[in-house]
């Protein structure tokens, strides 16, 4: 396992790549990665949660792309009649004043995969509720001991160039995105359980064992263990196909890139702005825009732009809709927004006094007011949760029972412990960023009164936080004794928030939360590779994440929001944590 | 003449050295690495020492920076990290102009606003003229531009709000897109040359040269703008000389708010990614400029004031 450091924002892949990208504005808005279909703009076509299919191993395209993927592709090529002129959708990019790289074996910023994710099309993708569907693929299987998986490709599946696309394509994109002439930053990272990608990570080879071209529409991937949630890494752009010849027809190859996204680029504009024009050859369908994509560096010159009826949209990403603007604009239809795939929350060292005992850390639980930090300390520019698992991330629509604010339990709680409340006295530590301040003086304040105890505050500049946490984590007893921290998803999984983050042996255990009934339950998840158990691996997760909430592995208090406004008169576009999408290009309108 | 050039020019050579040496260690020194930022939080060890030996970051910093040098010398300003494969001159010679451009407007609308208000302001010395346009200069000059661009974007959004004829509120590529960054720009512009030139006037005015052209009997705007101004124009020029070098490298604010792709816009973005080539191209880049506008104003000031070129 890689170690990480969450400070900040730690956000999905090409969220974190962001992020990191964006020095500044750590707080607002992580850029998380994914997560959540917002109650916002479009209604998608309303489906029941996808079902397990009956056969167990093979995946059925999951809720609303079924209907599509049952369309030959030749109908919609040929059924492209659109109308002359394209309506324009004119899209701000924001945080940025070019993108660093749309090739997809290597973007540096969540920018670049917003471009990337129109442009380009891997074997599957996220949908807007952010479950794997498939996109490239139409179907996959995976095998009993969920090592290796067959991806199916479409029939007649096509490049924007109406080239064709095949298996190979698909192998070779992997490869290229492993090679280390290709020089990603994260791709031998997202692709290294690919059986045989370290060493073509490493130049000892040239292909992957693991990857295997059985025919041109079929791919087979072997894995080197099995992960439950490598279907969401496939999702990210690592994995695209773009056409060979293109890719090797010299450096400057990605200014009229296309691939088998809806759209290819029209012109790009350095330090400018982006047109996108339709793929005629869209499997869904041909795109009936385009989009016009300026590059803007500060989130609150989009806002100015959008109110003067410049831009149809601004925000979805890491610079949502600036704080400050947010109460002008809530309420109002073109405003949406949705709980990111990320939580900011309290970590205990278990292995220090008095945060070794459970009823201490519950106590500290009952006495946090979070809709009052939320709403009042934070100005409703979060959303209060009691849970782990962000709202969207698959198994978040499973209830559990949160540790709701109540000081008289809170009080009870600490008799249990048996400790006298004037006799604590604990320091919490946090990094120096964004709202934390206001946060912390408010936690501050609701311990002491709640509860009769002391605490301290000790601000941390963010690097000397991260390497605290790292103490903590390798030397518990020199370690910190509780802090605000926060973590975004990676992928949208439970695997990464609940195993990853409190498994004993985790190395992002931090705080040396332990419960051997919690190992158990994820333990056993983590592994549940096949589609037809999903449910059941949710269920488990579920029952572990109530664990982590009764004994307080983490106290969460709220994630952060993804904003957007974006015009009525758009239709077909969801605002997800994961950004803006469309279930259908095809269908989206201006 | 030519001995003093070449001086200055021995020394800008010295001035521009210390500037990559400095420029270099304090970007190398500094917190951040590129390698990590651009990885993200997945710190795979195999894959980051790869990289950073790739972009040659594993040598010592001495070795990094000789063949830093030696790149400069063959007028390779290196590679961007965050840019895939473009070159630093690259990335910088498209916002040159677009820098050059708005910041040159800014200074022309400043200068043809701010000379004939200072000198307005020096001739009605202490009247009710010269003291509004103090204060109103002043306060030009006092607000930055952060301040004053919001309040602009007010006056489009209710102009806009109330279907009158607007501009943009940012953005680049039609000639409206001009007006806001060089108006700012040029707000500020007018403080500083307004007050400049009419302390300067005023010093002129009651030297004894004025007075004897008054005394023989010329017309008042004679002696002003044939006698008084042409010498009071002498401090403005130390003054736009280094102005006109720091056009090229931008208006940070300007550039960022109103997203106009200069270098300032380019500068800002590299210093949040330790992107150090980037950096370390524009800063080399400003210096240049400082350089030689400080010695083509040297040598203006020879050409303008006799004196100088004696001493």
């Amino acid at each position: 396992m890689h170690r990480r450091k969450f400070l900040g924002l730690s956000l999905k892949t090409s969220a974190l790549l962001a992020l990191a990208a964006c020095g500044k504005s750590s707080t607002a808005t992580p850029t998380t990665g994914i997560s959540i279909t917002g109650p916002t703009a479009t209604p998608n076509p309303s489906q029941p949660p996808s079902s397990p299919s009956p056969s167990p191993t093979t995946v059925p395209s999951a809720s609303p792309t079924v209907s599509v993927v049952s369309t030959p592709i030749a109908t919609q090529v040929s059924g492209a009649a659109t109308p002359s002129v394209l309506g324009v959708l004119r899209w701000a990019n924001t945080g940025i004043s070019e993108p660093s790289s749309i090739d997809p074996a290597n973007p540096k910023d969540a920018q670049s995969i917003l471009i990337i994710n129109l442009v380009f099309s891997g074997l599957v993708k996220l949908n807007e509720k952010l479950e794997v569907v498939p996109d490239a693929a139409e179907s996959w299987k995976v095998s009993k001991d969920g090592t290796v998986y067959t991806f199916k490709l479409r029939t007649g599946l096509k490049y924007a160039d109406g080239s064709e696309c095949t298996a190979e394509d698909f192998a070779y994109a992997i490869n290229r995105a492993l090679t280390p002439t290709t020089q990603s930053f994260a791709a031998p990272f997202q692709l290294q359980d690919i059986l045989g990608a370290k060493d073509v990570a490493s130049g000892k080879a040239k292909e992957a064992k693991g990857v295997r071209v059985i025919d041109k529409q079929t791919l087979e991937i072997t894995l080197e263990r099995p992960i439950a949630y490598f279907l969401d890494l496939m999702t990210f752009p690592y994995s695209f196909a773009a056409p060979r010849k293109l890719v090797e027809s010299g450096k400057d190859w990605t200014n009229k890139a296309f691939g088998t996204g809806p759209f290819r680029i029209k012109e790009w504009k350095h330090n400018q702005s982006m047109t996108l024009e339709p793929n005629p050859y869209y499997w869904q369908g041909k795109p009936q825009i385009n989009i016009q994509m300026p590059f803007i560096q500060n989130s609150e010159t989009a806002y100015q732009l959008y109110q003067t009826g410049q831009l149809d949209i601004t925000g979805g990403g890491q610079d949502g809709i600036p704080a400050q603007e947010i109460p002008n604009v809530k309420g109002k239809p073109d405003y949406k927004e949705v709980p990111a795939l990320a939580v900011r929350y309290i970590g205990f060292n278990n292995k220090l006094k008095p945060f070794d005992d459970v009823h201490v850390r519950r106590a500290f639980a009952f006495a946090t007011d979070r809709n009052t930090l939320a709403e009042k300390v934070l100005g409703g520019t979060v959303h209060a949760t009691d849970r782990i698992l962000p709202q969207g991330i698959p198994g978040s629509d499973l209830p559990v029972k949160g540790l709701e604010y109540d000081p008289d339990k809170a009080k009870q709680e600490l008799k249990l412990a048996g400790i006298d409340p004037s006799s604590i006295n604990v320091t919490l530590a946090y990094g120096q960023e964004g709202d934390n301040e206001r946060v912390v003086e408010a936690l501050q304040s609701m311990w002491q009164t709640n509860l009769g105890v002391k605490v301290n505050l000790q601000p941390m500049e963010l690097g000397t936080f991260s390497k605290n946490l790292d103490v903590t984590r390798e030397n518990p007893t020199k370690g910190l004794q509780f802090y605000l921290s926060i973590w975004g998803a990676d992928y949208p999984d439970p695997q990464n928030f609940l195993s990853q983050q409190l498994q004993t042996e985790s190395p992002n255990n931090n705080g040396h939360w332990s419960n051997k009934k919690f190992d158990e339950l994820t333990e056993k998840a983590d592994i549940m590779s096949a589609s037809s158990q999903f449910k059941e691996r949710l269920r488990l997760y579920n029952q572990a994440e109530q664990i982590a909430i009764n004994e307080v592995g983490w106290l969460p208090l709220y994630n952060p929001l993804v904003t957007a406004l974006i015009r009525p008169s758009v239709k077909g576009l969801v605002l997800t944590g994961q950004g803006i999408m469309a279930p259908d290009w095809s269908k989206v309108t201006v | 003449m030519g001995s003093f050039i070449a001086r200055r020019l021995l020394s800008a050579l010295f001035v521009l050295f210390s500037l990559t040496f400095i420029t270099f260690m304090v970007g190398h020194l500094a917190p951040g690495d590129p390698i990590l930022i651009l990885m993200g939080p997945h710190q795979d060890p195999t894959t980051y020492a790869r990289l950073r030996h790739e972009y040659g970051l594993d040598k010592p910093l001495w070795a990094q920076y000789l063949s830093y040098i030696w790149g400069l010398l063959h007028g390779d300003l290196g590679l961007s990290y965050r840019y895939e494969g473009r070159s630093v001159w690259d990335l910088i010679k498209s916002g040159v102009p677009v820098s050059f451009r708005v910041g040159g407007l800014g200074l022309v609308l400043g200068l043809m606003i701010g000379i004939p208000l200072g000198v307005i302001a020096a001739i009605k010395h202490n009247s009710v003229v010269d003291r509004s346009i103090v204060f109103l200069t002043l306060a030009f000059y006092a607000v930055p531009s952060f301040v004053l661009i919001p309040i602009a974007w007010e006056i489009i959004r209710f102009m806009n709000s109330a279907g009158l004829p607007t501009l943009p509120v940012a953005g680049w590529g039609t000639w409206q897109h001009y007006v806001l960054p060089v108006v700012i720009l040029a707000a500020a512009n007018i403080g500083y040359i307004t007050r400049l030139t009419r302390n300067s006037m005023l010093e002129v005015l009651t030297q004894d040269y004025v007075r004897t052209a008054r005394s023989k009997g010329l017309p008042r705007r004679l002696v002003i703008w044939r006698h008084a101004f042409r010498n009071a124009m002498l401090p403005l020029v130390t003054v736009i000389g280094p102005s006109v070098a720091f056009l090229i490298t931008g208006a940070f604010v300007v550039e960022n708010l109103l997203n106009v792709p200069g270098i300032a816009f380019l500068t800002v973005q590299s210093i949040q990614q330790r992107d150090y080539a980037v950096i370390q191209g524009t800063t080399i880049l400003l210096g240049v400029a400082v350089v030689i506008m400080n010695l083509l104003t040297d040598m203006a000031y020879m050409i303008l004031d006799p004196r100088i070129r004696v001493s």
